[in-house]
């Protein structure tokens, strides 16, 4: 008998999904460990934290506002990973689209039916125009587009500040920090939880349907595992690069759309709170399926809502990226060890065969 | 193991007798779940000798030598070095104890220097190391163990023999006695291969030993002392070469009996060699981005029923022909004709719709998307087509029917359709690629080099595929490195040199030596060099890639 435990080229869905529980457990346990050796009662933080997320309804309605945002990014940034493409700006895009749509709710009055979606038309429009050159770049010069994309964000965050405390600041209450309220705004569903919520649900259904089940996602699959092989079998590998990364910049500029139109009302900086980074972590999480966005965004908004729980408990807000870094960390050793299994062979039960013979063949 | 051969006068240098040999194996075992990858496998390595390892694709070699060199760990058995048992825990160990591997896949950087590859994760590296002590530390190696390099050449801009020097200069120093090549060869040129075995005799005539993996059964009787023959993870005899044949070391390999018939003649049956061709190049040039010409005015026709040959040392155009013959690669100069009238635009797509199947030279990294699975993978030609593609969907069942049917032509098994397609052998590979492709080949079909690195089974088993294919009546191109299949299989044959075709020769009275001269460059009446205006000719590399 011989045992050893040995990598599995494959693993199965079912197996990998236990590892990863074990690895949030793990993590939520050394957060936990953590905080009862800084002196604080983990109980009773665990408590609070579950009581103001999962357990009451402002805590869930808080849960839906994270993950509206946390679904486009994610998705935004799943897509492009499809085809071998990072796109690191989906922050950037997010403030583009939040641009595009306060332009138009801003100095174009009207009725909500007809403003709202042409603030979500020009919100899209930004945001894939904010990731055109990047997109360009990379389907026909090859230029990396981690470096482009990434660079762009801080042009659009700072573009966003100059627009909310220059030209389009607040003329009503005169302060500095944010245009005024937009005069038009999603209607509410349920509690502060809007229609954004449930339209990023579908589209990350449609896309999960489009990347897996369409002959176009089948072309970006196919591109993305070997550019070589797609080339060799006649797909247009440019243009569909440039198509993902454009759909990936509207859906980013979308979850911009959601944010200003639906929860802020304003656009002010630092509106993108991180969400953009965050549907990086979303991407990473989802490895690659646009089905998988759905429970990773719910994970990271979950997170995100229990971070803002423990700032009222007087912890630093590092401590939500601390976690966040420690779920990654754990969810990608847990990852490579679902390969493992260990593996006990009998050798068969065969006579040996004779060698070392000198003999003639 | 019982009797070991101590005294053995038929290699030089002469071993005093009772040498223990550099390497002794006892009984190796290793498994795989579900799989038998070694059985009890015993084998010695004396000084002074070139041991041939054969075996099928799947016999067993790369684990036994992966054993060897601690990147596997045994089951069972035992590995006793110069007479002491070892226990090797990790690569390092095995390089330390002076076991050097050169595998078939380069593990080289290629953006660093040679220089930088050579020293790259060794304990001589001296501490403050300037490219230029690196250089001249290169240089000296390179002249004492004789493979000529050079130190401050990019890699990624060598040939694949540059790069195999490097590599073995790179175990060498590492002061190896014993040296495993893992199917060296196949990536070389025969100048290469003269170049290559002649530094494998001369560290042979040092009292160092060599392992030598290979499929080309001529080399091994050229090259080794003794031939050890792996047939499903079980070493099956080991023989001195001096007492074998090709044709008995092929029958021990499978252990069956190979049956060579005339690959040219027509099933009865057989569709007849169309009179007017299928697809025609009219003076078809390409230029490669830095403007040199790679494919120089080519004319040719393909008739459906016949196989053509393309013969010539690897990069004289073979790729560019093949490239531009599957739409591929555009042309500079002149044109490409599909049943008498202009092709479209180089649009691999249209050519496939058309019934052009193309086998490419390159399966993993060109034909296949390595990580995805088998169903994917075997989609990849008729993904736009009915029943997979319809009204711009890919249907995953229709899909995972046409993978089964291939699979199932290809006589392949596989684990389930939804393993990755790098986990199949290279030959597994192979099939399916070639099967994937004569599905759509229903006009002509281009095979280049589809029986590299195949064993002579699966080499079988593909040609047996293209004229198969060739009784339907399709056109089939074949481009090989082999002349004995091509002088086997195809009707006429073509032979590339510098980008020209040479010649189209008939096959049936075409011999080796003029294929030869043509493949030199020579013409073949009166010898004189028909490349002569040729100012500066391609490299002859694969360095135009």
């Amino acid at each position: 008998m011989a045992g050893s435990l040995q990598r599995q080229p494959t693993v199965t869905p079912a197996r990998r999904l236990a590892w990863r529980a074990g690895a949030v457990v793990t993590a939520l346990a050394i957060t936990t460990l953590f905080l009862a050796l800084s002196g604080r009662d983990p109980r009773l933080l665990a408590d609070l934290v579950v009581r103001s997320t999962v357990g009451s309804r402002f805590g869930l309605e808080d849960l839906a506002l994270f993950l509206t945002p946390l679904l486009l990014t994610g998705a935004a940034v799943t897509v492009t990973g499809r085809i071998g493409v990072w796109n690191i700006g989906a922050e950037g895009q997010f403030y583009a689209g939040a641009i595009g749509a306060t332009a138009i709710g801003l100095f174009l009055p009207g009725p909500a039916w007809l403003v709202l979606p042409l603030m979500a038309a020009s919100g899209i429009a930004c945001g894939m125009g904010w990731i055109l050159v990047p997109a360009l770049a990379r389907a026909y010069a090859g230029v990396n587009e981690i470096i482009t994309t990434l660079l762009l964000n801080f042009v659009a965050g700072l573009l966003t500040t100059y627009l909310a405390v220059g030209p389009w600041h607040d003329r009503v209450t005169g302060a500095l920090a944010s245009t005024g309220r937009l005069p038009v705004r999603i209607p509410e569903i349920w509690g502060v939880v809007h229609w954004g919520f449930p339209i990023a649900l579908v589209i990350v259904l449609a896309l999960a349907w489009l990347t897996t089940r369409t002959r176009w996602g089948y072309q970006i699959t196919i591109g993305g595992a070997n550019e070589q092989a797609a080339r060799y079998a006649g797909i247009p590998v440019r243009a569909r690069i440039l198509g993902v990364m454009l759909l990936s910049g509207g859906l980013a500029a979308l979850a911009g759309v959601f944010e200003v139109a639906g929860t802020v009302h304003r656009l002010q900086g630092g509106l993108a709170n991180n969400f953009g980074y965050f549907g990086i972590v979303v991407a990473v999480l989802a490895r690659g399926s646009c089905l998988n966005v759905l429970p990773a965004a719910l994970l990271m908004a979950f997170i995100l809502n229990a971070g803002i729980v423990l700032q009222t408990q007087q912890l630093t807000g590092s401590a939500v990226l601390a976690i966040t870094g420690l779920v990654l960390f754990m969810i990608a050793i847990a990852d490579e060890l679902a390969h493992y299994q260990p593996v006990t062979v009998r050798p068969a039960t065969v006579a040996p065969v004779t060698v070392g013979k000198e003999a003639r063949p | 193991m019982t009797d070991l051969p101590h005294a053995r006068n038929d290699v030089p240098p002469p071993i005093p007798p009772g040498t223990p040999p550099i390497l002794q194996l006892q009984g190796i075992c290793k498994y795989f779940p579900g799989v038998i990858a070694n059985q009890d496998v015993s084998l010695d390595i004396a000084p002074g000798e070139i041991h041939a390892l054969l075996g099928e694709n799947g016999a067993g070699k790369s684990t036994l030598m992966n054993v060897v060199t601690g990147i596997y760990q045994p089951d069972g058995g035992e590995i006793i070095l110069d007479g002491y048992g070892q226990v090797f825990a990790a690569p390092q160990d095995a390089i330390r104890a002076g076991i050097g591997m050169v595998h078939q896949h380069f593990k080289l950087v290629p953006a660093f220097t040679v220089a930088e590859n050579i020293h790259l994760g060794w304990r001589d590296t001296p501490f403050l190391a300037s490219s230029k002590v690196l250089e001249a530390r290169t240089r000296a190696l390179s002249e004492r163990f004789g493979f000529s390099v050079r130190p401050d050449a990019i890699v990624a801009d060598l040939s694949a023999g540059e790069q195999q020097r490097v590599e073995i200069l790179r175990v060498l120093a590492r002061q190896a006695r014993l040296l495993i090549l893992d199917e060296p060869t196949a990536v070389l040129t025969p100048a290469e291969t003269r170049d290559l075995f002649r530094a494998l005799r001369a560290f042979r005539a040092q009292g160092n030993a060599v392992i030598l993996i290979s499929h080309k059964l001529d080399e091994v009787i050229d090259i080794s002392d003794r031939i050890s023959i792996l047939r499903a993870g079980r070493n099956v005899g080991t023989y001195r070469t001096a007492d074998c044949t090709a044709a008995g070391l092929a029958t021990t390999m499978v252990g069956r009996e190979i049956v060579r018939r005339d690959l040219r003649a027509r099933a009865p049956g057989a569709t007849p060699i169309a009179p007017t061709p299928v697809l025609s190049l009219r003076g078809a040039t390409c230029r490669d981005p830095r403007g040199v010409e790679t494919l120089r005015d080519v004319t040719l026709d393909l008739h459906g029923g016949e196989i053509l040959g393309i013969a010539g040392v690897a990069g004289n155009g073979q790729r560019e022909l093949t490239q531009v013959l599957t739409g591929m690669m555009p042309l500079s100069a002149g044109e490409i004709l599909l049943d008498g009238t202009p092709a479209p635009l180089a649009d691999p797509a249209a050519f496939a719709r058309a019934g052009i199947g193309h086998i490419p030279e390159d399966r993993l990294r060109s034909g296949l998307a390595p990580a995805l699975d088998i169903t994917d993978n075997m989609a990849l030609r008729e993904y736009d087509r009915p029943p997979i593609g319809r009204h711009g969907l890919y249907d995953r069942t229709a899909a995972n029917h046409l993978a089964q049917t291939i699979v199932e032509a290809a006589e392949v098994r596989v684990p389930d359709l939804a393993t990755p397609i790098r986990n199949l052998s290279g030959g597994n590979q192979q099939r399916l690629v070639a099967r994937r492709e004569i599905r759509i080949a229903s006009r002509v079909l281009v095979a280049a080099y589809p029986s590299r690195g195949l064993d002579i089974g699966a080499i079988a088993t593909v040609l047996r595929y293209l004229t198969e294919l060739r009784d339907q009546g399709v056109a089939v191109v074949l481009v090989s490195e082999d002349l004995e299949e091509l002088l086997n299989v195809a009707d006429r044959i073509g032979v590339l040199f510098h980008g020209r075709l040479m010649a189209t020769i008939d096959a049936a009275t075409a011999d080796m030596e003029t294929i030869g001269l043509l493949m030199g460059g020579r013409s073949a009446h009166n010898g004189t060099p028909h490349g002569g205006s040729i100012p500066d000719g391609p490299t002859q590399d694969g360095g135009q890639a």
